[in-house]
Formats: structure tokens, sequence, C-alpha cells
């Protein structure tokens, strides 16, 4: 039997091995093994001799050590992971099975079903922060170096730097030391708001060309053109919204430079974030007031019905996509609607496959069913919905009780609202608000509405507070149908109708045979769909976001799901609700406390850490990203200015980001803003710890830890569990000269104080890195921690340190919400019998009679084709209402109503004009006739969070079919690269094979870019060109390429051209890119919806319960359409590497290449039975 | 050759060494409903045991679509027509085909390929997609079995009863424990010959060209050892996965003596809903499979042999048999292995072998409804934070 023992224990192994790194240590070791003398097995199933060798597993496994840390990712989540440590290096991730034992304040558990929370890229941490691509400190361009070390100077008569400074992307980073960097930095701001301040500055922005209304609003103050953006704040509380800290502490600079008082100064614009990504699903606020109808995950055990409706929820929320699959196995049905046969299509019942951007049209197709078969609760609209209130026929605004009854006064509104006289304030802190708030000058430009009375056939006022409930117990019958006459009180006789029969008959056009002209959508479909939704009222749930739906009508598209779950009950219950996470982490609200962190008054903060901040300050002001994305300007259609005063931008010249790489690397329309936009910027800060497209195009890049080397302890929450996730701090030491994210601004305000000898500024970030003296591991941000949690509904009575320690065992805890789970519009639904939503009018608001949505023709719920994703019309009304009267065509705002004005992609925003189904089916995307005839869309994918982290190489290996981690093939950017979907039969027609490098250009007239010419360095790094996936699930005329990606720079194109292995990386930074060049963004642009920044749609503040009107971040603001172009393809370079087919294509087992042996297994014909 | 009884064929079949089953096997289920192709598994396999220098294409997990993805290329297609062009024949639960081990060829072993280095090269080939291109805009794809359909097929080592790599191995340096029925490579003894490559009908055998020698699924041991379950099912988010023992031999399952309580028994051998890959390659894996209940029959049978229509009955009835239905949300809640379960009221309860509690969850997630006012801290609780 065995002859040799071969025993190889751990040190001999370790010995045996020379060389670095555990796996190859391991490996090496095999190859080692030297003893090799026959010997006899008669049974391999039966006995073995040599079983000592199975130690070399064992050991593998065996780590040092382990510690918890949060990941941190935009994905949702947030998940607490254990790290496994060997020889001081993290070697693996594990989910820390810890969720089953969380609990809340009242010992509610959360159960073991939530196991195990990770993800594959969460598994890839550590190899991402390990890589070269980390910035390993503060790194300055050298010519932004030069542009501070020469002072600052300014030439000619505009004042802008010299160009020889901003050769961003294309110049060497160095190190400084970080309180150099940190002085530099300052003197950047300080010489930037000195030199836009004032009537000078405003004439320098003047001769730079900015637009007057964006100089007006900055009032003369030039720290308006800085500003931040915190990333997804909810990923990091204290570290990330760091940057709004700042923002608001700037007002102490702006009162340095302009020699003003604090009742003067002003702090920086602080950016978007949920809606910048356009993560905001925009119409859901216009009908309920709240920032999104959310819910956690684990709802979908109690529903009957789940509509996957444009939402891969199996690649965007997979740790929780498991409550789905189990809730089908209790027999629930999924339907799963996009336009493709995709990665969610296999988790479904039934799969809808539709035109792009037609998911609205399709939506008031089922509502048109529902109500045609009387399939919905009367009752339940007139109790919860505006549709029984009046609308007048000669202004198209709500009849209010005083237009018909003299010296009206208005109702006392008592009903969960508070209406604060002037100078009156919510109950603070918000934990304490037991009811909404809202200032009175909003409540009277409220007024109160009017329904008809079908018991006594006349006009009544209907009160805020009489909702739910309440409405049933005024004993009025509101009508529902039908056209009334009112007396004015100025006597003039008017005609009005309720909402419900203006969408009644605005639906008309919506027969199941129309709608199915316009989706593709076959008419069965349709009415099963309806079938459906009402078999199961009140149990269906419409999940939304995430997957091929981020179309600029998505504003029309969220108030069309909202109409058919209004119509189906399916709002607000726990098992029958809407949206569920559009996309993104947003849910920053339930740290109903942010304010003592963000609203800090800095003339005067407290420095006390046992205290609570007892006034809150506003200092900045909310600004859309969308605009200087849009080139730094407003909208204007035609002689119309689209963009209301609150939603006015400054000129943008300091820009600095947190963990958003999609803010400006992987921005729509990226290419225009790095050619056309950015050389107007004069600073530009990235906070990160890996080298994304941002941080190429950076002034300075700060880098900071990563989340397996934290060192300053923070928190998050995720929109779709009730977690709440404290990020221990580490034990692991720093592997490069990082910070912590909240480091930087706390150094650059001790540098405003060394600078201007003002204490103020260092006293702002006193409990970041100061708390206490002493053990490094201990200076933190948990005085911050503590005031927040202090202050919000549900967190107050939570400890942060002990919360801390739970966390370091992998068990995080449980925010207090109201129930668990956590269904937004529960209290609206459920409570005392519903209690008013968010809005003017206390219910559900299908008809907008803001001025700004009159005029667009979207006063009522309808449909609008796709911006550009469209074989047709782009961005037409479809379907006709008198309610439409006012609205203003193109001609009313100077613009032909063909022709040029329709050619013109910009002239698409805010273009009104009706057509029917049947003249719609007539009509052609204008670039149609020209060759264009793909409808090309970016969803997010499995493979990455943003851009998180893709660029790592097990990442991008499964990065789709072409990963390849030797890269036979040189021209590969990376070990993986972006591809395009392309339907097989599309691509044939145009010669193209699978594998094949294409190019794929949108609208010329402004994509790549505004002004790009052939032969250019600019357009050679610009134009698309992207490797051809044959996608047999993909519709036809469709295109899809997963988003995230990393683009072409102009280093990964110098790499690819320089480096011996040909790889898309830059020689300087180590960016990598997946692409040769260009990126999807390369066919996107900027669109900005006008209906989207009114300044009257009422919304809930984010934080606590006052509503307020008109511009919020995030809410209520500038929303445009990452994911839609219209493209033309043609063959770049043949995929073969030597010419020819892909070598894959050619051997037999691909979509249309099938060979014989193929074809027998794809029918199953190997087997007879 | 040896005649071995293989349950899953209905018959005896030969093997090159005789039937020797371990006292107990490991075993892991894959219920294909709730895949989602995250590769989750994948990594947490790769960063934990594969992560070194000549392993860069080697992946002893990997997830693959259906029915054009496989990793390596067109493995399965291969190795279904080396057992013959023609359709291979099951009468009702007996295979009346052919097996690798059968109907060989002169100096033939087994009837094996071994893939081209390219083969290897692209791991996620094939994702996502689905069996037939959608013709025009818009489409109607109805269950309950959709005309287009594709779905995940997430594989590993099946640490077979009767290995093919096992057999094939010329220095007998493959063996199979016998205290649970992993099958390992002794690579102090693999001198890199390659033949467990090529006979695996899985191709989950593979060759590190760094170390020459192969190298498979361990099926983690170190921590099957210490009761715990593998990698690639604790870091499984879908939890589509089981692991555990499966108790019974050849006798038992005939005569249907097999452990009740035993969640893998229970599945396997009870309920039958739980089907083993690609049975007709004669190698009885111990992996079992609960097929995608969306998936054309046909297609299905020929991957996971003859109980496919029963499998995908009992699944669609999940929600009206608790006792199933515990059984399957046992998946994925604990890391470590359950050697019985029960359903207790609305909870299912998985229990080490010495039969103390592991892990209690329920069949639905409790809802709590809290007061508006917590008393305790006085703060006014909200959903519409």
């Amino acid at each position: 039997m065995m002859e040799i023992k071969n025993n190889i224990g751990r040190r001999s192994f370790l010995k045996l091995s020379a060389t670095a790194g555990l796996a190859v240590m391991a490996n090496n070791a095999f190859a080692a093994s030297p003893f090799l003398k026959p010997y006899v097995v008669d049974n391999p199933l039966k006995s073995y001799p040599n079983r000592d060798w199975e130690k070399v597993y064992r050991d593998m496994f065996h780590v040092d050590s382990e510690f918890i840390f949060l990941c941190a990712p935009n994905d949702t989540h947030n998940c607490l992971l254990k790290a496994h440590v060997k020889n001081d290096v993290v070697i693996r991730i594990s989910p820390s099975y810890g969720y089953g034992d969380a609990e809340d304040m009242d010992g509610n558990r959360s159960s073991h079903r939530w196991e195990p929370r990770i993800c594959n890229k969460g598994m890839v941490m550590n190899r991402k922060a390990y890589s070269d691509r980390r910035p390993k400190g503060a790194m300055v361009r050298t010519g932004f170096k030069a542009w501070a070390d020469a002072g600052y100077p300014r030439t000619g008569a505009n004042g802008f730097p010299d160009q020889k400074y901003l050769q961003r992307g294309k110049e060497p980073f160095i190190k400084l030391p970080w309180t150099e960097a940190y002085a530099l930095a300052a003197g950047a701001l300080e010489n930037i708001a000195r030199t836009y301040s004032g009537d000078k500055g405003a004439a320098l922005l003047t001769r730079q060309g900015y637009d007057p209304e964006m100089i007006a609003s900055m009032h003369g103050c030039g720290c308006k053109t800085m500003k931040f953006r915190a990333g997804m704040a909810a990923l990091g509380v204290l570290r990330i919204y760091s940057l709004k800290r700042f923002a608001q502490g700037l007002a102490l600079l702006d009162a340095y430079v302009r020699n003003v008082g604090s009742d003067e100064a002003s702090g920086a614009k602080v950016l978007d974030s949920y809606s910048w990504h356009t993560d905001l699903a925009p119409g859901c606020p216009m009908v309920t007031g709240h920032q999104m109808l959310d819910y956690e995950f684990m709802v979908y055990e109690h529903a009957k019905l789940i509509v996957f409706w444009g939402n891969n929820f199996v690649c965007t929320k997979m740790p929780d996509l498991h409550w789905v699959s189990e809730s089908r196995l209790k027999g629930c049905h999924i339907v799963d609607i996009s336009i493709d046969y995709h990665a969610t299509s296999n988790k479904a019942d039934d799969v809808i496959i539709l035109r792009p951007g037609t998911d609205p049209a399709l939506g008031l197709g089922v509502c048109h069913l529902l109500i045609k078969n009387n399939q919905y609760d009367e009752n339940y609209l007139r109790a919860n919905t505006d549709m029984p209130l009046l609308v007048r026929t000669d202004n198209w605004k709500n009849l209010k009780a005083s237009d018909i009854i003299a010296d009206y006064k208005l109702a006392d509104l008592t009903h969960h609202l508070k209406v604060m006289k002037a100078g009156e304030h919510p109950t603070m802190p918000p934990a304490f608000q037991s009811t909404a708030f809202v200032a009175e000058d909003i409540r009277k430009f409220w007024g109160d509405n009017v329904v008809w009375d079908k018991k006594t056939n006349k006009a009544v006022p209907l009160t805020r507070d009489e909702c739910g409930a309440r409405y049933a117990a005024k004993g009025v019958e509101s009508a529902l149908t039908g056209e009334y006459e009112v007396t004015l009180v100025d006597g003039k006789k008017i005609k009005v109708v309720p909402v419900f029969q203006l969408q009644k008959e605005y639906l008309e056009e919506f027969t199941a045979e129309n709608t199915s002209i316009m989706t593709g959508v076959p008419v069965e479909a349709i009415v099963d769909l309806a079938n459906l939704f009402h078999k199961h009222r009140g149990q269906g749930i419409i999940s939304t976001g995430a997957g091929t739906n981020h179309y600029f009508n998505s504003t029309l598209k969220d108030r069309g799901f909202m109409l058919l779950s209004a119509l189906s009950d399916n709002v607000g219950h726990i098992g029958g609700c809407t949206f569920g996470n559009y996309v993104g982490n947003y849910r920053q609200s339930v740290f109903g406390g942010f304010g003592q962190y963000l609203l800090e008054d800095p003339f005067n903060p407290e420095l006390d850490g046992r205290k609570m901040v007892t006034k809150l300050a506003h200092y900045t002001d909310d600004e859309s990203a969308h605009y200087y994305n849009y080139g730094d300007r407003p909208l204007r259609n035609g002689t119309r200015l689209l963009t209301d005063p609150g939603h006015m931008p400054a000129p943008t010249k300091v820009l600095w980001q947190a963990n958003s790489n999609s803010s400006l690397g992987n921005a729509k329309g990226h290419y225009d803003m790095v050619v056309n936009t950015l050389p107007r910027w004069e600073a530009i800060f990235y906070s990160d710890w890996n080298w994304t497209a941002s941080c190429e195009y950076s002034d300075i890049v700060w880098g900071v830890d990563s989340w397996l080397e934290n060192k300053h302890t923070d928190m998050a929450c995720s929109c779709s569990n009730p977690f709440l996730t404290v990020s221990p701090i580490t034990p692991l030491r720093r592997f490069q000269d990082t910070v912590g994210d909240a480091e930087v601004p706390a150094g650059i305000f001790r540098a405003f104080t060394a600078m201007t000898g003002d204490q103020r500024f260092a006293d702002f970030f006193k409990f970041v890195g100061t708390n206490p003296a002493g053990n490094p591991a201990d200076r933190d941000s948990e005085v911050y921690g503590q005031r927040v949690l202090n202050a919000g509904s549900a967190t107050r009575g939570m400890v942060f340190a002990e919360i801390r320690e739970k966390a370091k065992r992998g068990v995080p805890s449980i925010f207090m919400s109201r129930t668990y789970p956590r269904i937004s519009g529960w209290e609206q639904t459920a409570e005392g019998g519903g209690l008013p939503w968010y809005t003017k009018s206390g219910r559900l608001e299908f008809y907008m009679d803001d001025p700004r949505l009159i005029d667009g023709g979207e006063n009522l719920t309808v449909y609008r084709t796709p911006i550009d994703s469209s074989h047709y019309e782009p961005n037409v009304i479809v379907g006709n209402s008198r309610a439409f009267a006012l609205m203003e065509t193109p001609e009313m705002r100077g613009l032909e109503r063909m022709g040029n004005s329709l050619k013109i992609a910009e002239n698409r925003m805010g273009r009104n004009v009706i057509l029917t189904t049947k003249e719609l089916m007539a009509t052609n995307h204008p670039l149609r006739p020209h060759g264009y005839e793909f409808c090309f869309n970016s969803p997010k994918y499995r493979h990455g969070a943003h851009t998180t982290p893709i660029d790592t190489d097990l990442m991008t290996l499964w990065w789709g079919p072409f990963g390849d981690i030797y890269r036979h093939d040189k021209r590969q950017p990376s070990v993986g690269e972006g591809f395009v979907d392309v339907n097989p039969l599309d691509a044939k027609r145009f010669g193209i094979d699978e594998g094949d490098y294409i190019w794929v250009d949108a609208d010329p007239g402004d994509r790549p870019y505004k002004g790009w010419k052939e032969g250019t360095p600019e357009y050679a790094l610009a134009r698309f060109m992207v490797r051809c996936r044959y996608f047999p699930g993909m519709s036809q005329g469709s295109m899809r390429m997963y988003y995230n990606a990393y683009a072409a720079t102009y280093g990964s194109m110098e790499g690819a051209r320089t480096r011996a292995d040909g790889l898309a990386k830059s020689p300087r930074t180590n960016y990598q890119a997946m692409f040769r060049s260009g990126n999807h963004q390369s066919c996107t642009r900027a669109w900005i919806n006008p209906t989207n920044t009114t300044d009257t749609v009422a919304n809930k503040k984010v934080f606590g319960q006052e509503i307020i009107i008109g511009m919020q971040n995030d809410v209520h603001c500038a929303n445009g359409a990452p994911k839609e172009s219209y493209v033309k393809i043609e063959l770049a370079e043949k995929g073969g590497v030597n010419g020819g087919v892909w070598h894959i294509a050619a051997k037999g087992y691909r979509p249309t290449y099938e060979s014989l042996q193929m074809r027998t297994y794809l029918k199953g014909g190997f087997i007879s039975r | 050759m040896a005649k071995v009884r293989n349950w899953q064929l209905g018959r005896e079949m030969d093997y090159p060494y005789e039937e020797n089953r371990p006292g107990r096997q490991v075993s892991m289920l894959f219920d294909l409903n709730k895949c989602i192709a995250c590769q989750s598994c994948t990594m947490a396999c790769k960063t934990t045991w594969t992560a070194g220098k000549g392993q860069e294409t080697i992946f002893w997990n990997n997830v693959e679509s259906k029915p054009y993805g496989f990793y390596p290329l067109a493995w399965d297609v291969k190795v279904l027509a080396l057992l013959g062009e023609q359709a291979q024949p099951w009468s009702g639960n007996k295979y009346n085909g052919t097996t690798i081990f059968e109907d060989l060829g002169m100096n033939q072993r087994i009837k094996g390929y071994l893939p081209d280095e390219m083969d290897y090269a692209h791991p996620n080939l094939g994702e996502d997609e689905c069996l037939k291109i959608l013709d025009g805009e818009g489409d109607y794809i109805k269950g309950p079995t959709h005309k287009n359909w594709g779905f995940f097929f997430p594989r590993i080592c099946n640490h077979c009863t009767f290995p093919g790599c096992l057999a094939a191995c010329p220095r007998k340096a493959i063996y199979k424990r016998q205290e649970d029925g992993i099958v390992l490579i002794d690579a102090s003894r693999c001198r890199g010959y390659r033949e467990c490559v090529a006979a695996c009908p899985y191709k989950k055998s593979f060759y590190n060209d760094t170390t020459r020698t192969g190298e498979k699924c361990i099926s983690c041991y170190p921590k099957v050892e210490a009761g715990l379950m593998t990698q690639c099912v604790t870091q499984c988010i879908g939890k589509i996965r089981l692991f555990g023992f499966k108790t019974a031999d050849y006798d038992k399952i005939n005569s249907k003596q097999v452990r009740e309580n035993n969640p893998i028994d229970f599945l396997v051998h009870v309920r039958k809903i739980a089907l083993p890959i690609y049975p007709q390659f004669g190698t009885e894996p111990s992996n079992m499979y609960l097929p995608p209940v969306h998936v054309n029959p046909d297609f299905l049978s020929q991957v996971f042999g003859p109980g496919v229509e029963n499998s995908i009955k009992q699944y669609r009835n999940a929600g009206k048999d608790k006792e199933l239905l515990a059984a399957l949300l046992l998946f994925g809640v604990t890391e470590r292995i359950c050697d019985t379960f029960k359903l207790e009221g609305n909870e299912t309860v998985g229990y080490d072998p010495q039969g103390k509690e592991i892990v209690r969850v329920p069949l639905t997630e409790p809802v709590y409804i809290r007061q508006v006012k917590n008393l305790k801290t006085g703060a006014f609780l909200t959903n519409n934070s």
C-alpha cells in the first residue's frame, strides 16, 4: 500500500515556495512535490494510502485573523462583510451571517432568511483595494500645481486661466504631502471665490458667455460657482456627506472674501445625486409629494403578482432576488416587461417584449381596460385621489372654492398637517415631528378644491383634510364623470369637469389595439396583464427601475404606473405597492437627523461634543448636476426660458465629488463635457480610492481609504432593506498614504484657518480626526454620528458606540420605521383611514395644474414618445384632450413644427406636438432616413455597481462573452471589454458577424460631442468602437450595452498605442479602459425635462415632514435620460485575430452559426423517451 | 470492467472498479429557479482556492447560461455526441443508451475528449442568452413554458459515485474519501497526464500548466470537516444551494428506506424533485438540480433525465405543500450543514447530527407594526421618512 508519506507541513510548504503571493505559493508547492515513488491502490473508490497531502488545502484555508467591514458601493445594499487576513493581507471576503441576529429597539428581529448578504463584486473588493489603480495619496495634476505656484494667474479680458494650465487628461500627477495639497486647494478656492464675487466677477462671467439668468442667480457670491456632490450619500453619512458640510462651511470663505457678515454670507452649491443618475422616478413625487414610494424587499413575500417593468432585478438587486423567487415558489405570479428577453425574464411566468420607451403607453393601455371594464373602485378614487376634483375648462386650473364662493375663508387644516405662520419652523429635531408641516403662504397658494356632489347636484368645497376615511364622513358623493357648470364669484359661468372624466377621455386613444400598435405588444398580452391586475387587486407590486427603463418620458411613465396602481388598489399595502426602489441608494432620509451634520451653523458651531446642535442654518443652495452636464446653461426652447428661477444653475468653476465616477467619467455626453465644458472649469477635485475616468480629468485626486482600511467610523442605510449598517474601524493597515474621506475637507478648512487666521474654519470639522487625542483608531466622527441618530425618528434612542460594536460582529441594526417591512405610503393607506399625501390636495394627484405642466401638455397623465430612442417621431404626445388647450406649440415659441426644429435634438426638449396613434406610426425618427435605425440603451449590469469594481480583473473577465484573461487578441483593451448586444438578424443585415468591432454613431448634430471633426485627437478618442454580440433575446431595432464600462481616455489610448502589452491602460495613472475608443456615453447627451423643473409642485423635504414647493435636489429637479439614443452601426474591424470571423462564432456553437450537433442539442435531440 | 449498480440509470453498468459507496456522500442541491448567474459562487471559489498563477482560466465553480453558455466551449454538446449521434433511449426511469464507460472502442478507457486551451478562454460565453431569435419589436412569451427560454446553470465537480476522472487516472492518484465521498486529485502524486480532464464528462477536472498537475473542486473539505457548507453555497446570494450529506445507499434507495428528515434525502429520494445532471453519462453524480420550470421539457430531459415533469409539477405546487416548502426554504439560511430538518408550525428548523438546533426561519418573514410614538424615546415613527 502506501510506500511514501508525503508529509508536507506548512513550514516546509512555505519553504518550498519562494514565490510571493499566497495562492501562487500553494500551487508551487504542488509542483514542487518530489515524492513520486510508485505505489499500489486496489480501488480508489474504497481507500487511498496517501492522505496527508490534504493538509495543503487546510493550510490554504487557514487564516490568521478576520474582521468586519462595510462594503458600500452604489448598489443599494450596503453589506457588512468579513475579511479574512493572512500575513497581513486580506485574502478573501465572505458574508457575516449576522443579519438574522439584527433587532430593533423593540426587540423585533429579522430572520436568517436575509442571509447571506454579499455579492460577486464584494468578494473582489480586496483585489480592487490592492490594485495598481489606487490613488496613492494627494495626487495633483502638474499643470494645476504650476497654476497655483504661479499665483493663479488669469489672462485676457475674460479672466480664464491660461489653457496651458488646463491640459486635463494629458498630464501626469504628482503626489504632494497632504498639508501642502490642502493649502494648494484652499488657495485655489479662495482665488476663485474672490475672482467671481461682486460686480467684477459678474462682468467676467458675462464676458465668458454665461447666461445672464445664471449670473444673476449668484447674487454676487463667487462661492456659488463651487459645486459639491456627495456621491450617493446614503452610502456614507459622515464621510461622503462631509462634502456637503464643506459646502455649508464655505459661507465662512464667502464672509472672508466679500467681507460680509453671517447674515449675508452664502455657502456653495450642493448637487443632486440620485436624480442626476436618473435614478429618481421623477413622476413619483409629482403624484405623491414623496420622494419615492419604495418598500423593503421582504415585502415580496406578501404579493400575489409581481410585475417587473423595465426592471432587470436579477442583475441589479442581486442579494434580494430570493425574496421574489421564494414568493414565486409559494405561488406568486411574475410578469417581466422589457425590450429583451433578459436575465430577469427567466424568473418570470410571462414575459412581455415591447418597443423601447413605450412602457408608459402600455401602462395607460392597461388603465384603459380597467376603466372600460369597470375594474376599479370608485370609492377609493373619490377618497384618496384627485379624480373627483373639478378642473376649470377656461384656464385648465383646478377649480378652487374661492373661485365660486365670495369671500371664501380657507379651511383650517389640521389633519396630519401643521400650517406654520411666517417665522414659524417645524418641530425640531425631526424625530419629534408628529405631523406634516407647511408654510402658511403655500397653504394659501393651494386653496381648497371643489367636487361635484351628486347628492345635492352642486359644487362643494373639499378640503385637504377630507381624504381617506374623512372623505367618507363628509357625506358627499362626488362625481367622477360628467361636465358641470359653475358660476364664478364674478358672475361668469364656466364648465368644469372632474379629473377622472378628462383622464378617461384621454385614455380612449389607448385601446388594446392602439396600445398594441404603439408598443408592439400583442393585444392578448395587454388583456392578460389587465386581468392579472384586476385578479390580484391590492396584492400586486409593480417593480420598476434599473432596467431598460430610463427614458426622457420617465416622469409620465411614473405617473401612468401610479394611475394603474391606484386603479388596482396597489398603493401602500404590505404586498400591494408600487415602484420599489427605482434605482440607486437614495434613502438617506431614514437618517432624519442629518441636519445635525449638514446644517450646523459654521459661524457658531457647537463645540461641545455632548451637546446637540440647537440652531440649523441653510447656507447652501441645491442645484442639479444636469446643468453643468448640459454645457452650463439653462434650458431654453425657442423664445421660452424653461428653467424656473428656483432651479437656475450658477456658472461652474469648481467641482468636487466623492465616490461618484458616473458624474464625470461616465456622464451622459461624457466627451462633450471633456471637450467643450471642462476647459471652462478651474478646479476639479475628486475623492476616491480607485482611479476612475473622473480622476483622469481632475486637478486633485484625494486618495482616500478603501472600505477595507476604513479608519473613520461611518454609517449607511439602504432603500431596499431595513438595516442600519455602521462601518466599523478596521484593523487593517493602510496600503497607501491615504486618509479618511472627511479628513480632506477638514484639512482644507485647517488650511483656511492658516490663511485667514479665522479659527472657525478649523472648528467646523472639530470632531473629524481629533477626538479623542491619542489612539488613531478612535479618531472618528462619532460625535456627529450620535447627533444624527438622536435627531432622527427612525434612529432616536440608538447609541452609536453600541451599534458600532454590533457591526464589528457583523450584525447590523434595524431602523425604527413604522412597519417592518417599511412601505412608503403605508400611513396614507392604513393609518386612521388614510393620512393625506404630501401633495397640495392631500391626495394622489394625476392632474397637475402647474403652469409648466399646462403649457407642456402634461397636466393630464399622458404618453410621450421617447426623446431619442424611438423609430418614430420623438417626444410627441400621443392622443388628444381638451385639457391641452393652453399647450404651447413649437410655433408659439418661435420654432418650426417640422423641419429643423425637430431634427435638431436640442429643440426636442419642451417640444409640444400631438399625434394620434395612426399619425405617429406614419412618422419616422428624423435620422431614420439616414441609416440610423437602432434604439440604443444602456441598463445596469450584474458585474458592476455603477463603476465599482468593474475594472478589477476577475470582474472584467466575466463581463459578458468576450472576457479572455490571456488576451489572445491583443486588440482587447483589457482582460475583457465592453460590448453591444444586437439581434443577430439585425447585425447580419449590416454584414456584421458576431465578435466584429463596430462603430456606433448617434446623432451627428451633437455627438460624440458638439463640433466634432474627423481627424482630430478628440474625435479619435470619442468615437465609439465596440464589440458586437449576437444576442437572440434582443428585440429587433434595439441595441443594448451594459452601463458602467470604463470609457476610453487620452491616457488609455496612449497606453494602447505605446504599451508592450497593448492594454488600454494609462501609462501615467494606470487608469484602465474597457474600450479602445469612446464608450456608450459617446452616444448619449444631456437632456433636461422642463416639467421636472417647476417652482410650484409640492413635495416633502427629504429630511423631516415639511412640505415645500418647487426645487429640491433628488426630489423635484432636472431629470434627464442617460440611457437613450438612436444610432447607426457599421463594421470597423473583423472579430477574428487575423481578420475573418471571431474564432468562437466560427466553431458552430453560437446563435445563427449552429452546427448540426448544436441544433440537435438545442432541441433536446440527444435522447429519446 | 466491473458491473456496478447506478440508481440514476435504473440498471447496472460497466465501471473499471468495483462499486464502493461511502458511508455518506456530500451532495449539493441547486434550485435553478432561483439562480441569477451573479457568479458570486464563482468568485467565492476563485478567491478561496484558485487565485494563483496557472489558474487564470480555471474555475472549479462556474455558472453558465443555457442554452448557449458553456465552460469550456460546448462541453456537453461534445460529450453527448460522443455517446452516439443517435438519440440515446430512456425507457421510463431506465436508461437504455450507453454511458461513457460502455460501448468502448479498442484501447479506449472512457469516452471523453480533451478540450482545447481556447475552449476555456471565454468563461461567460452565452450569458443571459435565450433559445430562438426574437422576431420583431414586441412579443408575448406566455408561460408556463417559454417559447424563448434561457436559464442559469451553476456547475461544480459532482463528486460522482463512479467518477470518470478517477476511472481514467493512470497513476490512481484520484480517490474518493470514505468518510464523505469527496473526490480528490492527490496533488503530490499527479503527473499531469490530463486523462482526468479528458474523462470527466462535466469538464470539472482541470490542468494547471504552471504546476503541471491536475486539479479540481475539493468540496471545500476543510470546511466540511468542520461541519460547514462549501464556499459556493455559503456565498450564494440567490440562495439556490443546499449542501449536505446524502445518507442512503443503493439498497435503501431502492427499498425506499431513506431518511425523510434529512433535507437532501428528502428532496432527492423521497420527493424526487432534485434530479441528477446528465445521468446518462453514467457517473452517478452526487449534485442534484431542481430544473427550471419555464423551460422546454425535452431539453430539460436531455440534461436531467426522466424526472423532469414530476419535478416541475411538485415545484409549481410547493405553495400548497408546506413540508416541501420547509425543505426548500432551508436553502441559504445557515453556514452549517443540517443533518435533519423539521417543519414546526410556520417555521422550518435545521438540526446538526446531535439533534441540536442550528437555524430556525419563518416560511414568511414576519410583519411588525410599531407604535406611532415610541414611548422610550419620544420619537414619532413613520414610513415616510
